[in-house]
């Protein structure tokens, strides 16, 4: 039951699960990520055990505006659901809904970047540098770790657009989209747990 | 023995009907839920703190659990070994995050 035939010339339904390499792919990913999540969990051990060294420097609940912040969710959260849209389309074989809603992606991606950016040079107008307390050289490299892998992903979904403009939706592309999709979902599961930890629990006096 | 790989054929189709974009809208609005009640409580927070604790991390581990299920496709048949990698990884966070809350101020 398993053997497919497939018309000669068009993609398989799952076209990154049609050849063993896409599938390994994938597996390998999933491996990936759970390295990731060891590495940004020690982050986030380091972030919760000198939250409160603050020396002579602002505090959290001093510093953080949830507002802010609510925007910056909000947009991830929508740049991971346009990354579904992506991979859907990619599945209906519609390389250029794909292309388009692989392009929304990444600009919602700059726009994150751009608010994070916004945000940290305001808070060193605060007073809040990078070395100024234990507190504020743990936030950086925590929120700075998320910053740079969505910076990464953004320009690893650039590089794909310009591969599937050149060489279109084929079996060994497709898992190379799969892959960066799960990418993109993995970097704002990070995110729910950043302003959860960081910014909410910062507001909890 | 043709028309019998027909009917393979067509069931692999109809199995493989594409799916709609709709549970993935419901994941979506499912998180925005969890994350405005994440947020309104710390807001509108006039209440226990270990009590706000425990929402924040309810709501959050609720939302990453909708969000692999769903839009990682941790809920699809194949998963088994992608499942065993992100819990290997949950379980030395698990251990460092422990160390860190209870361990380093002793």
């Amino acid at each position: 039951m398993s053997a497919h035939t497939h018309v000669e010339g068009q993609l398989p339904h799952e076209p990154e699960k049609a050849t063993l390499e896409g599938r390994n792919k994938v597996l390998g990913f999933w491996l990936f990520l759970g390295g990731e999540t060891v590495l940004f969990g020690t982050l986030f051990a380091a972030f919760l055990a000198l939250r409160h060294q603050v020396l002579d420097g602002p505090t959290a609940n001093h510093l953080f505006d949830l507002k802010l912040v609510a925007f910056a969710t909000a947009i991830l959260l929508t740049s991971s659901l346009t990354s579904v849209f992506a991979i859907q389309a990619m599945h209906q074989q519609k390389v250029k809904s794909l292309i388009n809603w692989l392009i929304v992606t990444v600009l919602l991606g700059v726009g994150f970047l751009i608010l994070e950016i916004y945000e940290f040079v305001h808070y060193v107008g605060e007073g809040h540098g990078f070395t100024t307390s234990a507190f504020s050289s743990s936030f950086y490299t925590l929120v700075g770790f998320h910053g740079a892998h969505v910076l990464f992903g953004i320009m690893w979904i650039t590089l794909l657009i310009i591969q599937l403009k050149r060489k279109g939706l084929t079996v060994v592309t497709a898992p190379k989209v799969y892959v960066a999709g799960m990418y993109w979902h993995f970097i704002d599961v990070v995110w729910v747990f950043i302003f959860t930890v960081v910014y909410l629990m910062g507001k909890v006096v | 023995m043709a028309s019998n790989n027909h009917s393979a054929t067509e069931q692999n189709t109809k199995r493989h009907k594409v799916e709609g974009p709709k549970k993935h809208i419901v994941a979506f609005i499912f998180s925005i839920l969890l994350t405005f009640i994440a947020f309104a409580t710390v807001i509108g927070g006039e209440i226990n703190k270990d009590f706000i604790y425990i929402i924040l991390l309810g709501t959050a581990v609720l939302q990453v659990f909708v969000q692999m299920a769903f839009w990682m496709h941790m809920k699809d048949r194949g998963h088994r070994f992608a499942l065993i990698g992100i819990l290997t990884g949950v379980f030395v966070v698990f251990t460092c995050v422990i160390m860190a809350e209870y361990w380093v101020w002793w």
